[in-house]
This record gives structure tokens, sequence and C-alpha cells, in this order.
């Protein structure tokens, strides 16, 4: 507070002065060099953190579940997290916010710090992490304690003390301090968190929600989910609770700390590196190879002599002796860094999350009804006919990262969508500016074995809204991008750059699958050709036989139910064995050898499409008969005449 | 007109045949109708030095409804099958209009409504398949299109009962061809010749100037693309009637296209040139070369496009284009890049075309 009474002394100086001439002004005015609290300078530069006007709530739930996955994924915890988001006040704008997660927890001795204590977090490692910057909580915290008298509630129980804690805190803005209002150990029978450890977030908020944004954190957590299929999410709100289910146990590898790469290094790298040696007494050689990958002892010795200098206790060298070895490090060749440290989302884990992907929808009925227990949201399941994944290693700016790419295709999916996530977190905004959007463009659609006049002709319905054929298909593309350092094109961190290398290796990862799924794809267009075929037997062949059965004599009924038995069996018969179907084949025995090689899925979906429902099928084929003498006869009659 | 019932009776005989092999596929043998017809186009058209015309290939199609893309294709052939039927039984005619109105219909449920017809274009191409599939042109069952051909000139033809005089004295007005050319049948014809033209106005130039009365022609158009009776109408006054026709387009690749329409006929129809084609007729102008032989003025010229230039280069090497007079007019345009209309010759005056041009042409031929 001190500071800012400085800055207002010297502003109203200035104020009083103003009269002034310009060059006694210029004389007398002196700029006090002040110091802003951390936690002040957040706030008023909130925007740094992405927390802007209409973004709030949607940063919070986002900050907060990114969290919870984090604490839950240290420990190999399967996660499961419950986020709460309702208005108690509409007049003033008022939101409670909640979120609970089995998670490790945090110590009590450090709660009160890392709730509220700016740029004081766990999070300041060379490590993949959703979290950068590690400011969310205490953004949130700040923003509370700024607009409303509420205390944050928080209740946690680490992996480490294994008892439940509960806190009522506030942030000084002014000093970065908390202010711990209660703190109290919670008896076992009043405790809140069910497991063995946990975390629980209670803050009230002020800001307001657009349908837009409400749409943006519905789309957070139900992408959230795709790429964390192992965690449930329960999210509620005042149209009604969903909850994303568990729908694997397998959890990705957690991600590990890593040494910094020697080709990145710097001045301040370095002389972090030896203060981490401080109290031993290192030579450089040693501390380099331990405190860099891919540099062995040799490789130290051969920089430290081409970088010409003496050899002496580490801490005895002047920055202008560091800066050599610096600039050495960076024109010597090293191995590429490691990627196994990384933690990628995998094949497995993609895969049971494109297959059970839901999409959140809202309904609209205009009339906002105040009974609650008519749900206004539910999910429905994209239950994609197919999947495919395929991954590349990378190094980035130095920095490993791994590409991974996932595709789904058919079932309830309508039409093309873009899924972007950097270390597992759902980018939502700027999608026209990120990279993935021009490798999609930029990728051919033939690589995937269909061109682009077929899709067209496929899938140019009612609703074609575009000329691109990829917009036209029944996909989605997913792109997870993995690093310690993702390249943000800007501070909302929101879209990617395309920078270095990372749009080569992004298109060969989406050639890859592309021709990967090719086969498949071409077996679904297929199928939907066969059902597209289907429907149109159903809209003609009453046309068809209208017309004939007005000329000559003979039984509508029985000529429409031959007419679609006879489709409906060609119609299969290409289904499975679509090769043949542009060559005419006469010979009905020969297609029968494939006709077994159905997956259960696709069995089931031709018989949806099939016009004659099986079980009557009999039936009428029974009846078909009967009358067929009678036709046959009726025939020879006439060519009698 | 028991005549023509009977060729009714014998279409409508042919149609009732070709659903019953419909039927006889989908209930005894179970398997996908399919109907084979003639192709139809470039593809299929090939040149008889014999027949000096274009006449039809031996490929066919066969439309099944075993696609997407022939299921439609099949059922307007089905349906523009039963309606000629129906219109021959009402003993009633249509244009290809008429036709396309009376099959009009929606396919496909609420919320995915198509229309059963893209355009006319598509019920054109429907009856152009009944034609093949019954081997029947359509004139005999009745379907015709709008007529547009035109002709003035001491010809006498009854249309049903009614005689109609086309030597109109006036010199104002001509008469349209009827489409319906089975009813028209040629009484009397008195003239020495048959001039054809490119267009309409240009032949109401002509027939205003007195040209029928002082040199005894038949004066006839086809509009631009002459329809089906006006190519019939030239060919039954050439070899039935025995006179010579000529023929005079505008000096384009377009105008050449229309004048060899009569005279070798045409892709699209080559697979009905046996009766529309008049192998005899004389494509005398307007030559390329007669821009600079009557000094047409530059500002009369027109530039050729690309399109006219690609097409005079793919006439060059046609077989019926082939001798030496030809290929020298089509080098002359290649080369000069200039093409011009017959009306060009109106900057001389508006008698120069009629009393100048034509005789003169008319004389060099021999016909005159």
């Amino acid at each position: 507070m001190k500071s800012k009474n400085v800055i207002e002394i010297a502003s109203s100086r200035i104020a009083q002065e103003g009269s002034s001439s310009v060059v006694q002004t210029k004389s007398k005015t002196k700029i006090n060099f002040s110091r802003k609290a951390e936690s002040e300078f957040f706030v008023d530069n909130s925007a740094l953190a992405g927390f802007t006007g209409e973004r709030i709530l949607y940063m919070a739930i986002r900050e907060l579940i990114e969290n919870s996955l984090d604490s839950c994924e240290t420990d190999r915890i399967l996660p499961k997290i419950a986020v709460s988001l309702k208005l108690i006040d509409p007049l003033n704008d008022l939101w409670s916010i909640s979120c609970e997660d089995n998670g490790i927890g945090i110590r009590s001795d450090k709660v009160s710090i890392a709730v509220c204590s700016f740029l004081t977090s766990g999070k300041y490692v060379e490590q993949q992490q959703r979290g950068l910057f590690g400011v969310g909580l205490k953004m949130i915290a700040a923003f509370s304690t700024k607009d409303t008298d509420h205390p944050l509630r928080v209740w946690s129980k680490s992996t480490e003390e294994a008892s439940e804690y509960y806190f009522e805190l506030r942030t000084d803005i002014g000093t970065n301090k908390p202010i711990v209002l209660t703190r109290r150990d919670v008896k076992p029978k009043e405790s809140i968190l069910r497991g063995n450890s946990g975390f629980r977030i209670e803050a009230v908020l002020r800001g307001r929600l657009s349908p837009i944004t409400k749409n943006k954190i519905y789309d957070y957590i139900s992408q959230t989910s795709i790429v964390n299929p192992y965690a449930v999410i329960s999210f509620f709100t005042d149209d009604g609770k969903i909850t994303f289910d568990r729908r694997t146990t397998i959890m990705p590898e957690p991600a590990k700390e890593v040494l910094p790469h020697p080709a990145d290094m710097d001045l301040k790298t370095l002389k972090k590196a030896i203060g981490n040696y401080a109290l031993q007494k290192t030579t450089i050689q040693g501390i380099l190879c331990n405190s860099f990958q891919k540099l062995s002892s040799d490789k130290a010795r051969e920089i430290i002599r081409n970088a010409g200098i003496e050899v002496k206790q580490a801490d005895k060298y002047s920055e202008h002796e560091l800066i050599k070895i610096v600039n050495i490090c960076r024109q010597t060749k090293f191995q590429s860094p490691n990627v196994d440290h990384l933690s990628p989302i995998g094949e497995r884990i993609f895969t049971v999350g494109m297959n059970t992907e839901r999409a959140i929808f809202t309904r609209k009925d205009g009339i906002i009804s105040d009974d609650h227990s008519q749900p206004r949201i539910s999910t429905k399941e994209m239950k994609p006919t197919l999947t495919g994944y395929s991954s590349r290693a990378c190094i980035i700016n130095n920095r490993p990262t791994i590409v991974e790419c996932g595709l789904a295709y058919g079932g309830n999916l309508s039409y093309f969508k873009l899924y972007r996530f950097a270390n597992k977190i759902p980018l939502l905004y700027d999608e026209g500016s990120d990279v993935a959007r021009e490798v999609i463009s930029e990728v051919e659609l033939n690589k995937m074995g269909v061109s682009k006049k077929q899709v067209k002709e496929q899938f140019t319905g009612l609703d074609s809204r575009s000329d691109r054929a990829i917009d036209l298909l029944p996909i989605h593309i997913f792109f997870h991008i993995c690093s310690t350092k993702i390249p943000y094109k800007t501070a909302g961190k929101e879209s990617i750059a395309s920078e270095g290398e990372l749009k080569k290796y992004m298109k060969a990862c989406l050639s890859d699958l592309y021709r990967k799924v090719s086969k498949q794809i071409r077996r679904e267009m297929h199928l939907k050709d066969a059902e597209n075929r289907l429907k149109l037997y159903k809209y003609y062949i009453p046309l068809i036989v209208n017309a004939i059965s007005e000329s000559i004599d003979i039984s509508a009924e029985d000529l429409t139910n031959s007419f679609l038995t006879l489709v409906d069996k060609h119609v299969k018969r290409e289904a499975t064995n679509p090769r043949t179907s542009n060559t005419k084949v006469e010979n009905p025995k020969a297609p029968k050898q494939n006709h077994h090689v159905q997956g259960p899925h696709k069995d089931s979906r031709t018989k949806e499409t099939s016009l004659v429902a099986k079980s009557s099928k009999s039936l009428k084929l029974k009846h078909v008969r009967s009358t067929q003498e009678k036709i046959e006869n009726f025939m020879a009659s006439e060519e009698l005449d | 007109m028991a005549a023509i019932d009977k060729r009714h009776k014998e279409t409508i005989g042919k149609i009732k045949l070709i659903m019953k092999d419909i039927c006889k596929d989908v209930l005894s043998e179970k398997k996908m109708p399919s109907l084979d017809i003639t192709k139809i186009g470039y593809d299929n058209t090939v040149w008889s030095e014999e027949k000096r015309m274009l006449t039809i290939g031996t490929k066919t199609v066969h439309i099944s409804p075993d696609t997407t893309k022939k299921i439609p294709t099949f059922s307007q052939y089905i349906v523009m099958s039963n309606a000629v039927r129906k219109l021959l039984d009402e003993e009633m005619e249509s244009t290809i209009r008429g036709m396309y109105y009376a099959t009009l219909s929606t396919v496909g449920d609420e919320g995915n409504k198509q229309k059963f017809w893209t355009s006319q274009d598509a019920s054109d191409d429907a009856i152009k398949a009944v034609e093949l599939l019954t081997g029947v042109p359509r004139e005999e069952f009745s379907v015709t299109s709008k007529p547009k051909g035109m002709i003035s000139g001491p010809i006498l033809l009854r249309v049903g009962g009614d005689i109609i005089d086309c030597n109109l004295g006036s010199r104002a007005t001509s008469q349209l061809i009827p489409t319906n050319i089975m009813d028209v049948e040629i009484v009397d014809v008195k003239a020495d010749f048959v001039m054809v033209v490119e267009k309409d106005t240009v032949l109401n130039n002509i027939r205003k100037s007195g040209f029928i009365q002082k040199y005894n022609a038949i004066l006839m158009t086809g509009s631009g693309e002459p329809d089906r009776a006006t190519r019939m109408m030239v060919k039954t006054l050439n070899e039935v009637w025995k006179k010579p026709v000529v023929v005079f387009a505008d000096a384009d690749p377009w105008g050449l296209g229309i004048a060899l329409r009569y005279k070798i006929g045409s892709e699209s129809l080559s697979y009905d040139s046996d009766r529309l084609v008049t192998p005899d007729a004389k494509v005398l102008g307007m030559m390329f070369s007669d821009i600079y032989d009557y000094n047409i003025p530059e500002v009369a010229r027109l530039a050729a496009s690309e399109e006219d230039l690609n097409r005079a280069v793919d006439m060059k090497k046609k077989q019926w284009l082939k001798d030496k007079k030809w290929q020298k007019e089509l080098s002359l345009f290649l080369k000069n890049k200039e093409k011009c209309e017959l009306d060009a010759f109106f900057k001389h005056g508006f008698r120069y075309l009629a009393e100048t041009y034509l005789p003169q042409k008319l004389r060099e031929s021999g016909i005159l």
C-alpha cells in the first residue's frame, strides 16, 4: 500500500504543477520507481492469464479442472472431478464456483500460499504440464477478494498428511500474501473429501455468462473428457447436471521433470545450474554434465576446451567466461533431446476417447421456466464407426515435442470438426489462426483414397455450407501437441504457431493417418452410398411400379415387394463387396464368399437400412412366389395374343 | 388416319413389351432389370462414306437401377414411357414441354424432397430414350417441339385436312413449319430449288426483296439450330420432289456447323440421320473467302473467339470436310481469325444480299 501512495502523490504533484511552464515541470518532477506486488500486477493485467471480461468464468472453470487433473496424474490417481457453476445473485452477477477432486491435495502448511500467493507454484519446473504459469488458482482467489466479500473455502487432504483441513482464505492483493480467516482440522465424521486424498475449493466470482461463453464451457468439458477418458468429470449447472463417466482405467505415464537441453542454454540457465551446486565444490565440467541432458563428461571437457577458459572452481567464473560456454554450446551439435519424459495421450486412451465422444446439447425452448426438474442440457454420444491414430516425435525449438493425431468418422458425426489440444488441454478459441487449420487444408484428401468429387457427390446434402470437400465429411480430426513448451501464438494460449518444423511433422502425421484409415473410410463411404441408394429405391420404386402397373395389367403390390427384395439383396451384396460393384456381377454365387466378412458393427447398420425387415421378409418372399406363377401365366397368355 | 392409328397401336405394344420385360426380370428371374439403349453422342457417331452422313455406332448403354446415379434415370425412362403410352391411348398430342409438365413430380419425403426432373433437359433426354427403346421417332408418337422452322414459296402443304399455301403474295410473312410432321403432307411444289438460310432475320430480308418470285425459289430457315421437322421437310423436298437444295449460313464455325446439320447430320441425332439428313444439299456460303471477295468492310467483321478457333481446328480434321475447298476455307479463317454474319452484307445496302450476293453465288454453282 505504501508504494501506491507514493505514486499517487507523485501524480498529484504533476497535476498541481501542470499549469507552470514545461521547462520548470521537467526539472522538478522526480520519477518514483516503486515495486508492485505480484498479485496486484496480475489483477491489473489479468489478460496475461486469460482472465478477461466475458471469459472470467470460463477461465476459472478451465484452471480448476486443469489443476485437478494435474494433481491426480502426478500420483497416478484415476481422476474424479466434480465442478459446479451456479448463479447465486443474478442482480449482482455473482456466481458460486466449486471444484472437487481426488488428487494428491496440498499440504496444510502450503495451502494458503498455493491458493493466494502469485508466482508460488509447483509448476515451475521443466516438465510437461497442463497449466504453465501456475496462476489460475491465484487469479480466482484475487478476483473473488476483489469483487466480493466472500472468502474462498478450501478443503484439502494431502497424500502426505492423510487428514483433512478446512480453510477460509482471502488474498491481500497489495502484498501478494494470503489472509487466513479460518484454519481448522476437519474431524473424520465431518469429512467432505471421500477419498484418501483430495482437494475442494469454493469461490464466489462476479461475472457474466453469455450463451457463447456458456457453450465454450460445455465444449471445454466435453473435449477435456475426450482426452481424459480415464477421468470422471461431473458438471453441475443451473441447466442441469452432466457426468462424463470413466471409460478406461488406463492412464498415460505421468510426465517427468527433465534436464534442459544444452542447445537451448543461456546465461540464466547456466548460472542457475551453478547455483544449485554452490555448496559442493564442483568443477564446471561436472555441473555441465549433471545439469543438462545429452552432455557426457567428454563432451563437457571438449566444450570447456573450445571455450578456452581456465579450469577453476565453478562459482569463480565471471559472466564473461560463462557466456563463452553458452556460445560454444549453441554452436555444438548434440544428440536430439529425449522424449520419454513427455506424457502423450497414447493410442489406446486416445482411441477410447474418440470412440466415446459425447457432445453437450442445450435444449432450445425459448421459454425460461423455473422448473429445474427438467434439465435443459443433455449429451449425445457420437459413436463414430471408425477411428484412427498416428503420432510423431520431433524437436521444435530444441524442445522435444510429440504430435498426436486422431480421426473419427461416421456414426452420429454430422460434419467436419477440428479439435486442438495442447498438453491435454482443449484449445477452443482462434481456430482460424492455428497451425492445425493450415495442416488440414494442405494435406490432400485423396491420401485417404477418396476424391473430392466423390465426397461432393455423396455428401452434398441439403446444408452444404462449404465448397471444401473435407468440410462435408462426417469426420472429426484431433491434434494433440505435447511439449515442455508449447509454441503458443499469443499470451492467451488458444492457438499454436507454425513454429520450426512443427507444421511439417503435423502434416506427416495427418498423411499417415489418412493412409491408415483409407481402406476403412472407403468402406464406410460404400456403406453410406448403399444407405443413400436404399433411400433412393424407397423413393423411386413406387414411381416405377406405378408407371408399369398403369401400362400393363400387373399387381403393383407384388411388383413392389419383389423389387424391394431384389434391391435390398443387391445393395447388401455391393456393400460387402464394393470392388465388384461397378462391373456387372451376373453370377450371384461369386460375391457370397465375402458375405460373412462383416464386423458386428456393420451388420447392425445394414440391418437398420434394410428396406424389408428381416422378420417379414421370408413371409413376403413366400407371397411373391405364390403370385409368381400367376404372373408367368399372364405373360404367356399375352404373348399368345 | 387409320394408318396412323395402327402405328400408334404398334408403339403402345412396344412400350408394353418393355414393361413386361422389366416385370419378368424382377418377378421371375430375380435380377436387376436393364434397359439397353443405343448410346447417343459424339463417341457413338460414325461417318458413313457410303451414305455421306453421320450415322449411329454400335455402342449401347445399360440403364439399370443398380447405381445411385442410374436409379433416377431408369425411373425417368419408365415414367416417360408410360406417359407416352397414355398420350397415345388418349389420342392426344403434346409438345416436349407438355410431356415435361405431364410427368412433373417430386420424390423423397418431407425434409428431403427433390424434383423428379432437374430441368426440361432431363425430360427431353427421357423422350429421346423412349424413341431409342421403341425405335419410333417421337413425331410418330405425337410428341413435338414448338415450331420454329419457317418456309416461304410456291409450295402447297396439307396439314390434317387444311391446305396451306406458302406462296404468300404479300411477301409480308412466312409460314411456320408444323412440327407434327406425321400430319403434314406436301401436296405440290412449283419451285425450281430450295434455299435454306441460317436465320429468320435473313430469310425475312430476302423474302421482302421479291427473291421468291424472281427466281421461283422456296426459302426456308431453321431459325438457328434446325428442328427435326425442318430437316425432314428439306430432305423430302430434295429426295422426293427432286429439288436442288442450297444452304447459306454465317461465315463462322458455328454457322458452318448449322449448315452441316442439313447436309451430314448431327452427333446428337445421328441415330435418326436416315430421316433427317440431305446429303445432296449444297453449302454455298457464306464462305470465309467471301469476306474478302465481297469486300465486307472491316467494321462489319468480327474477331474470332478462342472457342471459334478451336472448333475450326477440330472441323479441319473431320472426314467430311476433307476436300480442298473446305480445307482452304478453314485455313483462311484460322489465319485471319475473322468471322462475319450474312447480315453484314446490309452494309453494302439492304438489297445487296438478295439481289447481288445470292444470285451470284447461285449462278457460280449452276443452280441458276
